[in-house]
């Protein structure tokens, strides 16, 4: 994914210098049903976190855990009523420290 | 406050949170670990231990006790915004013991012992969280079993309320066993941060909150000048050159000496001075002794 | 009754001066935050030009949590193996009252939020505001996440953020197309101070904030790199649509960015201490809300008051002199007894008086014109393409000329001189 001359980190590295502080609840949940009839998957290319993977079946898993809650997925989302979002709870959620 | 006005009739319970660095920030540059009060705050066994207050403060309530909960904590002025919101959950009293550096298990016990003894807090149960997320080793409530010289069950991981006054705990043994006990005044316990979950405030809670004041206790401890500990010198870890060989294997064989002939066990007998003589002969032999000591 | 005069949501820097100047106003003020503490949801793409603050909090830099002031200030075309700069350098933004200065977000506005709380407002975190309470159309309170979570206001302020639920659901957004926003993404790498001074030639609380253009491939956008105390921060913002569309994900592209000889050898051997992601307006004046309905506010990133042209990049003045605005706006409104539409209008006057709005409104059309392909394809093409042409020395041939150089990039990257002027007089206007 990098180019040779420069060590890049692995995505769960840089993922885990992030403070999330998860809730039980998920904030934001995907309808694969939905999913499974969208052609562009603009949501697997864009989320930041990389949140949103296809599965074998033409649907889309998606983990609410690692989320930077910044709307990008559904604002991305071609397919009405896919993705229902909403910000975790109060106190919840993403914490940055030094951004 | 005097004793007469903590509830002598009812029962109290003191819950005990410790103001810990939850997600330390170690600086890769000086190694050195960056506390700030953005990333400090109670760990989940702790807020666990609140909300069992809390809910056995209801249960008896319920079957005609008067309770009082109580939030203690020993820690910096930094905490006191986070300790109000205990007043928020439902918390009667909430108070802080100054504590504004990092002290041994020991003496932190030693000082929250002198806030809950009967002239103070007069509690029938403390509850604490079972280890604190600041490498803790659990050992707070013990010593505070000691001190207080109330029973003492650890690291309960199910707590349910009986009749006023007494409680059946759970607490796990080795090979997926458990143990289940009654529990009567007075006694310390500790839940692990599985056995509840911190309720959430109302807003009109946490806006009044927002007006209570943590009362603050502070405790002079003479506590000795701390000496670091002094252990017989041991002598550094030898460098030996990688193994040689083609494969793993081979290598692995020579690394361990799997399969070369090992020192048959000498029995040796002994005064003391020829003993040592001995020792420091074989370890001069094998090559530890290369360097000194240090001074 | 009400339980409060005016109630904030969202404690960044457009809330924090919302709470404080209503509070100052003596009005009742609760300023809501859903994060754990001000500024735990918030990052940016790097500098706080205070200015606006001297009004607000006098002497400001004495006591705000800064981490250098930028006092060299670099714009970067760059190509795959290329990059041009322009570099100025001013030792007199190192000075009170200062120009630009990096700092932490979490940093800086829950330092600015508990200037709020120490005017009077009542600032309750982790509390999430999950929908407005209405009166008919108007607007009288918020619901929270939190039991029995109601209450109740005579002004609500908006200062919620980019994806401002609140403003939507009060009907002051239009449809939101994906064209206007861009997501930032952005790594903080430690490095130590020494290495920093040495490598960006500072000294001291001085800084560098570098901004570039023509390193995000073929999603429109640009990157960018600052100091901190101890550390950098290098990112990059990109369109959302054509990032979706390009099957490249973004730290992809932050990772050619990194490996680019321009900047690698800039943040060699520093470790990633944080990484970070959010979603920005880009669009600015041209994708507002409206700003004011019965009983509602709407301030900072919740009204798209971020200012997204190429040259100037600048987003937390705008929110703190919009949320500045509406808390004294809606202050008076209460004082008067008036906080309907009418009533709150004087918002709108203060916004259209100050820089918040003038700027916003000369420069509508540069997020456009920086977004389009002449700016982020042709230009750093040409320019370092002109570079590379005048400065290789190519004896014992002699050397082209200025204009025949221009006019060779020109032909190679299918800019036309006509569509060249053109667009150059665009800008002109724009930017003049």
């Amino acid at each position: 994914m990098s180019t040779d001359s420069y060590p890049e980190i692995s995505f769960e590295t840089r993922m885990s210098s992030v403070e999330f502080r998860v809730h039980e609840r998920a904030h934001i949940t995907v309808d694969s049903k939905i999913c499974a009839d969208c052609s562009t998957r603009g949501c697997i290319t864009a989320c930041p976190a990389n949140l949103f993977v296809s599965t074998a079946d033409g649907g889309i898993l998606f983990n609410y855990e690692l989320c930077f809650e910044c709307g990008t997925c559904y604002m991305v989302c071609n397919e009405e009523g896919a993705i229902s979002w909403s910000y975790p709870e109060g106190g919840h959620g993403v914490v940055f420290h030094s951004s | 406050m005097n004793s007469a006005d903590l509830n002598p009739a009812g029962i109290n319970l003191v819950a005990c949170v410790k103001w810990a660095e939850l997600r330390p920030e170690i600086d890769p540059l000086h190694g050195s670990v960056e506390a700030s009060q953005r990333s400090s705050g109670f760990s989940s066994s702790d807020f666990a231990a609140v909300e069992s207050a809390l809910r056995l403060a209801q249960a008896w309530s319920d079957q005609g006790q008067v309770c009082v909960v109580t939030v203690l904590c020993a820690g910096p002025e930094d905490a006191e915004d986070s300790l109000r919101d205990f007043f928020a959950v439902g918390a009667t009293r909430v108070v802080r013991v100054d504590l504004a550096e990092q002290r041994s298990s020991a003496q932190v016990a030693e000082l929250l012992a002198s806030a809950l003894v009967p002239s103070q807090l007069n509690a029938q149960f403390v509850i604490c969280g079972d280890v604190s997320s600041d490498r803790g080793s659990g050992s707070v409530p013990a010593y505070l079993a000691h001190h207080l010289g109330m029973q003492q069950a650890l690291g309960l991981i199910g707590l349910e309320s009986t009749d006023p006054g007494s409680l059946h705990a759970t607490r796990r043994l080795d090979g997926g066993r458990r143990e289940r006990l009654l529990l009567t005044a007075a006694a310390v316990i500790s839940v692990e941060g599985s056995v509840a979950t911190l309720r959430r405030s109302s807003l009109a809670a946490t806006l009044a909150a927002k007006q209570k004041t943590v009362e603050l206790r502070k405790q002079q401890i003479d506590w000795p000048t701390e000496v670091n500990r002094l252990r017989p010198w041991r002598p550094r870890a030898r460098v030996l050159a990688p193994p040689a060989g083609d494969d793993a294997l081979s290598r692995i064989l020579e690394l361990t000496g799997a399969q070369s002939g090992s020192t048959a066990a000498r029995t040796l007998r002994l005064d003391p001075e020829q003993a040592a003589e001995a020792v420091l002969e074989q370890l001069a032999a094998w090559g530890y002794l290369d360097d000194s000591p240090p001074a | 009754m009400t339980d409060f005069d005016v109630i904030v949501v969202g404690a960044g820097p457009a809330g924090a001066a919302a709470a404080l100047e209503a509070a100052r106003a003596g009005r009742s003020v609760c300023l809501l935050e859903r994060g754990p503490y001000p500024g735990s949801k918030n990052m940016y793409g790097g500098v706080v030009y205070g200015r606006v603050l001297d009004s607000l909090i006098p002497n400001w830099w004495e006591e705000a949590p800064i981490q250098r002031w930028v006092t060299r200030r670099s714009t970067m075309l760059m190509t795959g193996d290329q990059a041009v700069t322009v570099d100025y350098r001013c030792s007199s933004w190192g000075e009170a009252p200062y120009n630009g200065a990096t700092a932490f977000r979490p940093e800086f506005d829950a330092w600015l939020a508990s200037k709020a709380e120490a005017a009077g407002a009542v600032l309750i975190c982790s509390t999430t505001a999950t929908g407005l309470l209405r009166d008919g159309t108007r607007v009288v309170g918020v619901r929270t996440d939190r039991p029995d979570g109601d209450l109740t206001a005579q002004v609500v302020i908006c200062c919620d953020g980019v994806n401002s639920f609140l403003a939507k659901e009060a009907g002051l957004y239009p449809p939101s197309d994906p064209a206007n926003y861009t997501l930032g993404v952005k790594e903080t790498i430690l490095l130590p101070r020494e290495v920093i001074d040495e490598r960006f030639a500072v000294r001291g609380d001085h800084g560098v904030d570098i901004e570039i253009l023509g390193c995000t491939g073929e999603v429109p956008g640009g990157g960018f790199l600052y100091t901190n105390a101890e550390s950098l921060a290098v990112g990059l913002v990109l369109s959302l649509p054509k990032l979706a569309a390009c099957g490249r994900r973004p730290e992809e592209i932050l990772a050619e960015l990194k490996a680019h000889s321009a900047i690698a050898p800039l943040i060699e051997g520093g470790q990633v201490k944080e990484y970070s992601a959010h979603v920005i307006p880009e669009a600015g004046y041209k994708m507002m809300p409206e700003l004011i309905g019965d009983g509602i506010l709407v301030a900072g990133d919740a009204a798209a008051m971020c200012l997204a042209a190429g040259i100037w990049l600048e987003g937390v003045n705008f929110a703190i002199g919009s949320g500045a605005a509406a808390g004294q706006a809606a202050a008076r409104a209460v004082q008067r007894r008036d906080t309907s539409s009418a009533g709150l209008q004087d918002y709108r006057r203060r916004l259209d008086s100050n820089f918040v709005m003038s700027d916003h409104r000369k420069l509508r059309e540069a997020p456009h014109l920086v977004m389009s392909d002449l700016a982020q394809q042709q230009l750093p093409r040409i320019a370092c393409g002109v570079m590379e042409q005048l400065f290789t020395v190519t004896n014992p041939d002699p050397k082209p000329g200025l204009r025949k150089i221009i006019r060779g990039q020109m032909k190679l990257n299918n800019l036309k001189l006509r569509d060249a002027i053109s667009q150059g007089m665009k800008a002109l206007r724009t930017f003049g």
